[in-house]
């Protein structure tokens, strides 16, 4: 565990001051735009509006990514978040990618498309592109339900082991307090079992006395960020367990960590990003953190 | 923030739409980012896959690495009869997938019902034009246009309304129209007046309205992602199995490596100790055993269908008898929904509903009759149960009545309440009747003995303890107010505008009494251990009142109410579920999944009581999911283990009483079959520790196994219940199907007695045929054939006996009645023609290696069968003198 001190101070640095949200003809990338504008107001952040035409763009497309971003940064400015719009041509990884290096983006922000959900293991999407090759951290946004303007409950799946902590915790408290939303953590675990016993059953209570120690970690940072918390720790199968929690209990926004597992991996041991993304019925946030305690 | 509190500008900004609608090439765009508006089936383990993990468990693991061995053995020892050993264990791996996957496939047409209840086609505006396009084209931002009679392709945000009603029943179950609006409003999406929802329909009026959520992201999408997602696990009785299976397997295998070691500490050669390894395994595998609980349980289901309990899924008849907690509903399940006008208030005072025919109670009775919508049509009342309950009372009491209705303000969900407007004795009179706390706000007066007084705070109070007093009987308790209009102020005017400044008359109590088997059917619950949640949209007062009637409470229970639940988080509902007592009142089937999942995480065994499309999702994540076979919907049918044809709540608990009684059977046949692995066992440690050939070849093994036992095993899954199980708590989840008790009867009583019949045989038959110990006798040689057969026959003999023994683990055989489970006798009959065939048919001597018996051989055996019986019966007498009952 972080001493108090050292946690006070990565809380203290740990911040969004330039967010970057890539906008395309696509209605998802705008309602994803929109997320990143709300962020970019609780975090008194820079925001960038980036519209990348691709070759064989046709100009009606064009037309609609460039009415995206004009739509947006007169949003941001009735919100007084201090915006740029970029619009560009060329390769969108490419370009995004200098203008992340050049202006020092913290963040990046992107909607996945239908045809990327489509592929097994996200194999060769702008997505996937994006979120391997940028050098910032990286939020993907699955834009499913657009009757939830501001989600009320985000639902935080969390693994076990978790990297980039305060990051992660700095980000969910972000959204929660841009939209001022209940966070409810939920921790999939494997079901204890005994040869000759097969599954044994534990109460919730019981669950909850086997918290792995980076959740713990998770909460003592969430908490640092005055919101309001449930947590819940259940046996089962990671992906379809997520979206049946999110659809039963009508959370309006999950926050999960991008997948780490390999493709090989993945096909052997199945991807509950993937799964997740998939089958959600609420807008989901993919976030791939790379900022270090400074 | 959500897009019903969006104005209608804001609505269009959000989803980037517009007056005119999307254009084409926006819409193509938008279908290829959201898909199609269509029900999609969430991705499961394919119908293969799911058959092939029957191959795939650990005792499957295991008989596929003993069939291995032997193929392998045969290809390196051919002609040692390891190929026919090989093809028998294969053959018991296939019959047993089939026979697992058989018990455990149910085929998923929860979401084909579902689909049906979504247009083909729909109208949209697009590029300010209206066209009619497949509903399963239309995309988020999309203007739909909605007139009577429309299906709702996808949840949308009403912009323009016309008197628009719509009727939510596929997706809450509440059948009253419900008036909409276009107006901005705060609060749950569900609940919201401007929000039209897939699946739903347009009962009249029209609007317009923006998509802004279609296919698996509709409210209807997502009942019908719980619906295909959730999954109930594994059954108690298929844990169990699993469990045995592992203990049995391992105890197989341990015994199997043990004896083949011991046997090369003892100088036999690898192929003797191989098969003699092998064939222990074999011995020691309940290889029926599968197949006959599979088929005892599809006995069980036919009993079930009898009582009237129609049963889907195999495994869920012995569910039924695991079961700790039922929550079900009230009206219908545990009530007749038979409503009568059983009381009625006025002037501050209670009258039977057919002493009101004068002053201000006639006054109640005459609103009752001209508010409604029930018809009486030669004689038979035709309506909704309330309306006709009190057009019924009405004119019974009043007589037929004619006023012309001039106008209407029906009845709304939201409002609780109804008014018409009629001409009276020359004047225009408007009548409401609706829920108590919606109509007194609007009543500024009172009528008392004829004279309209100010309704002021006293007047309220007496009104108030009415309400509450009739409540407390378990009435539903309806309010009654009326009010003289201008001529002008009928014409046109609105709901609001006429339901205003109005006159108090009276109250009516409506009972739906308690169908006359619950009672008993909840003392026999409460007797059996099982604990009642009663789930009802109605009042708490009147859901107690019913509750104590029917014997459901005793004490003060605790009573959680629909909005407080809401707010709830799961810690409290748990906490709040401890309760002995509990009632859910104001409920709706949506919030019914929540409290099973609650119960379900303390590790209770539940099943769940429902009815509409919404309850899908309930009835799926319950260990057992009850269906009304009547009023239900076909999604909550399809989505369900058992369906009641009566839709009685007593009804379960006697499904509850059979699967108790199967468990009870499955024990008592899994005793019986085990009882015979120890004389299949024993012949093996003959062979290797008295140096003699082997007794009982494997193939004689699986005849018993497989062929001779199956039929009185089957028979014993037919026992009558054993008196007294419905008085036993329900079985612990600590409690196994293999405990100490049954095994030890199986192996260390029943067994050994069967074991010395055995081996008697195969030595009397040696000796009858001259063969002195120390003497040569060779396999191939026919008295060694026919000592076998002797010893298989012994088995069977003592098996008949045993199948009588099982039948009670401590009740004598006479006291429960020799002839009362007549298939016992057909199934011994049975196991005995098949002996007879494989003991003196040319066919049976050339499968299993035998060879006909002389009569006397069969003689000297009987008696060990007698002995068996006798043996028994000593052992349960003693247990019923020195054991208590309860102790297993």
């Amino acid at each position: 565990m972080y001493p108090f001190r050292r946690f006070s101070r990565c809380y203290l640095i740990l911040m969004y001051k330039k967010i970057l949200a890539a906008v395309n003809e696509h209605l998802n990338s705008e309602v994803s735009a929109r997320y990143a504008l709300l962020l970019a107001g609780k975090a008194n952040a820079r925001i960038y509006f980036c519209s990348i035409a691709e070759d064989g763009l046709s100009s009606k497309e064009f037309q609609a990514a460039e009415q995206a971003v004009k739509r947006l940064s007169l949003r941001a400015q009735q919100m007084n978040v201090k915006a740029d719009c970029v619009l560009e041509t060329g390769d969108p990884l490419e370009q995004i990618g200098k203008i992340v290096t050049s202006e020092s983006i913290d963040i990046v922000f992107a909607a996945t498309r239908h045809e990327d959900v489509e592929k097994r293991f996200y194999a060769r999407t702008v997505a996937r592109k994006f979120s391997l090759g940028l050098s910032c951290s990286m939020a993907l946004v699955r834009v499913v339900h657009l009757g939830h303007v501001q989600p009320r409950t985000i639902l935080v799946p969390l693994k076990a082991h978790i990297n980039h902590i305060p990051e992660r915790a700095y980000f969910t408290a972000l959204m929660a307090g841009a939209f001022n939303s209940n966070i409810h953590l939920f921790h999939i675990t494997k079901p204890l079992t005994r040869f000759f016993h097969g599954e044994i059953h534990l109460t919730p209570l019981e669950w909850e006395s086997r918290l792995p120690t980076d959740i713990s970690r998770f909460i003592e940072y969430l908490n640092r960020y005055d919101v309001t918390l449930e947590k819940k720790l259940v046996p089962g199968i990671a992906g379809s367990s997520i979206t049946i929690e999110a659809a039963a209990k009508k959370h309006e926004l999950i926050i999960m960590g991008a997948s780490e597992r390999s493709p090989m991996n993945s096909f052997i041991r199945g991807n509950p990003v993937e799964r997740v993304l998939r089958e959600t019925t609420c807008d989901l946030i993919i976030l791939r953190p790379r900022q270090t305690i400074a | 923030m959500k897009i019903n509190s969006l104005t209608k500008d804001e609505v269009f900004r959000s989803l980037v739409t517009a007056e005119t609608g999307l254009s084409e090439e926006e819409a193509a765009r938008r279908l290829r980012e959201f898909g199609l508006n269509e029900i999609s089936e969430v991705k499961k383990k394919r119908l293969l896959s799911r058959f092939l993990g029957q191959f795939t468990h650990f005792l499957a693991v295991l008989l596929w690495l003993a069939a291995f061995l032997s193929f392998l053995s045969e290809h390196l020892h051919p002609g040692g009869g390891m190929l026919t050993l090989g093809l028998a264990i294969v053959a018991v791996i296939v019959i047993n997938a089939a026979f697992t996957f058989i018990q455990e496939y149910r085929a998923e047409k929860a979401l084909e019902a579902l689909r049906k209840l979504l247009p083909f086609f729909v109208k949209v505006v697009r590029e300010g034009r209206e066209k009619e396009i497949p509903a399963r084209e239309v995309v988020p931002g999309d203007i739909v246009l909605l007139a009577e009679g429309d299906k709702i392709p996808a949840d949308a945000r009403l912009i323009e309304t016309a008197a628009l009603r719509v009727n939510h029943a596929s997706l809450t179950g509440e059948s009253e129209p419900l008036l909409r609006n276009h107006e901005p409003c705060s609060g749950e999406l569900v609940e919201s007046p401007n929000i039209a929802f897939a699946g739903t329909t347009v009962i009249s009026g029209s609007g317009r309205a923006v998509a802004f959520a279609t296919g698996m992201r509709t409210e209807f999408g997502r009942i019908a992602h719980l619906t295909s997602a959730v999954e109930a696990g594994l059954s108690p009785l298929q844990k169990e199995i699993v469990k045995a299976t592992r203990v049995v397997a391992s105890i197989a295998a341990v015994v199997g490596l043990f004896f083949f070691l011991l046997g090369f500490a003892m100088g036999r050669n690898f192929w003797e100790n191989f098969i003699f390894g092998i064939g222990i395994t074999v011995a020691l595998i309940p290889e029926g055993m599968l197949p006959t609980v599979t088929l005892a349980l599809a006995m069980g289901s036919q009993r079930m269908a009898r009582r009237k309990a129609l049963i889907k899924t195999l495994t869920s008849v012995e569910t039924l008898g695991s079961v700790t907690v039922i929550c079900t509903d009230k009206t219908g399940t545990l009530t007749q929904n038979d409503m009568a006008a059983r009381a009625l208030w006025a002037d501050n005072t209670v009258f039977g509903v057919r002493e009101a025919g004068a002053g201000t109670a006639r006054e109640v009775l005459l609103a009752a009759l001209l508010c409604n919508n029930a018809r009486c049509i030669d004689g038979q009342y035709k309506g909704d149960p309330t309306e006709t309950a009190l057009l019924r009372a009405a004119r019974e009491t009043l007589g037929d009545i004619t006023a012309a209705r001039l106008c209407e303000v029906p009845f709304d969900a939201d409002r609780k309440m109804m008014t018409t407007v009629n001409a009276v004795d020359g004047r225009r009179t408007a009548f409401s009747k609706g829920a108590f706390e919606k109509l007194l706000p609007l009543c500024s007066h009172v009528l008392v003995k004829g004279t309209r007084l100010a309704l002021d705070d006293a007047m309220q109070a007496q009104a108030s303890d009415a309400y509450h007093a009739l409540m407390d009987r378990g009435l539903r308790v309806l309010a009654f107010a009326q009010r003289t209009l201008d001529s002008e102020e009928a014409e046109g005017a609105r709901g609001e505008q006429i339901e205003t400044d109005m006159t108090f008359l009276g109250l009516i109590g409506l009972e739906d009494p308690p169908r006359p088997e619950v009672p008993e059917a909840i003392r026999k619950c409460h007797d059996a251990g099982i604990r009642i949640i009663m789930i009802t949209g109605d009042a708490s007062r009147t859901a107690v009142a019913i509750a104590r009637e029917i014997g459901l409470v005793r004490g003060n229970p605790l009573v959680v109410e629909g909005p407080e639940f809401k707010r709830m988080s799961d810690r409290v509902l748990r906490e709040k579920l401890a309760n002995k007592e509990v009632i859910f009142s104001r409920m709706t089937p949506k919030h019914k999944i929540r409290v099973v999942s609650a119960l379900k995480d303390e590790g209770e065994v539940v099943a769940v009581t429902g009815d509409g499309v919404n309850d899908a999702p309930a009835l799926k994540r319950a260990d057992i999911g009850i269906a009304m076979g009547i009023v239900g919907t076909d999604v909550a049918k399809e989505a369900s283990d058992v369906v009641l044809l009566d839709d009685n709540f007593a009804t379960i608990v006697s499904a509850v009483e059979e699967g108790r009684t199967v468990y009870e059977n499955i024990k008592k046949f899994i005793t019986y079959i085990f009882a015979s692995n120890i004389p299949e066992a024993v012949p093996y440690l003959a062979y290797i520790l008295l140096r003699i050939p082997l007794p009982l070849t494997i193939i004689q093994i699986l005849a018993v196994d497989l062929g001779t036992d199956m039929l009185p095993a089957l028979a014993l899954g037919s026992e009558k219940p054993t008196p007294g199980i419905m008085k036993q708590p329900p079985r612990s989840a600590k409690e196994r199907l293999l405990n100490f008790s049954l095994i030890s009867r199986a192996y260390l009583f029943l067994g050994p007695i069967e074991a010395a019949a055995g081996m008697f045989g195969f030595f009397w038959m040696l000796n009858r045929g001259g063969w002195v110990w120390g003497a040569s006798l060779p396999a191939s040689g026919s008295l060694y054939v026919q000592a076998t057969t002797a010893c298989l026959t012994a088995i069977i003999v003592t098996q008949v006996a045993n199948v009588f023994a099982c039948r009670s683990s401590r009740e004598s055989l006479f006291s429960i009645g020799f002839f009362s489970n007549w298939l016992i006798f057909p199934g011994v009959a049975v196991e005995l023609l098949l002996q007879l065939f494989i003991v003196y048919h040319p066919f049976g001597n050339r499968i299993f290696s035998t060879l006909p018996l002389p009569r006397d051989a069969w003689l000297v055996l009987i008696p060990f069968a007698v002995f068996l019986l006798i043996a028994e019966e000593a052992r349960k007498l003693v247990q019923r003198r020195y054991v208590p009952p309860g102790r297993r």
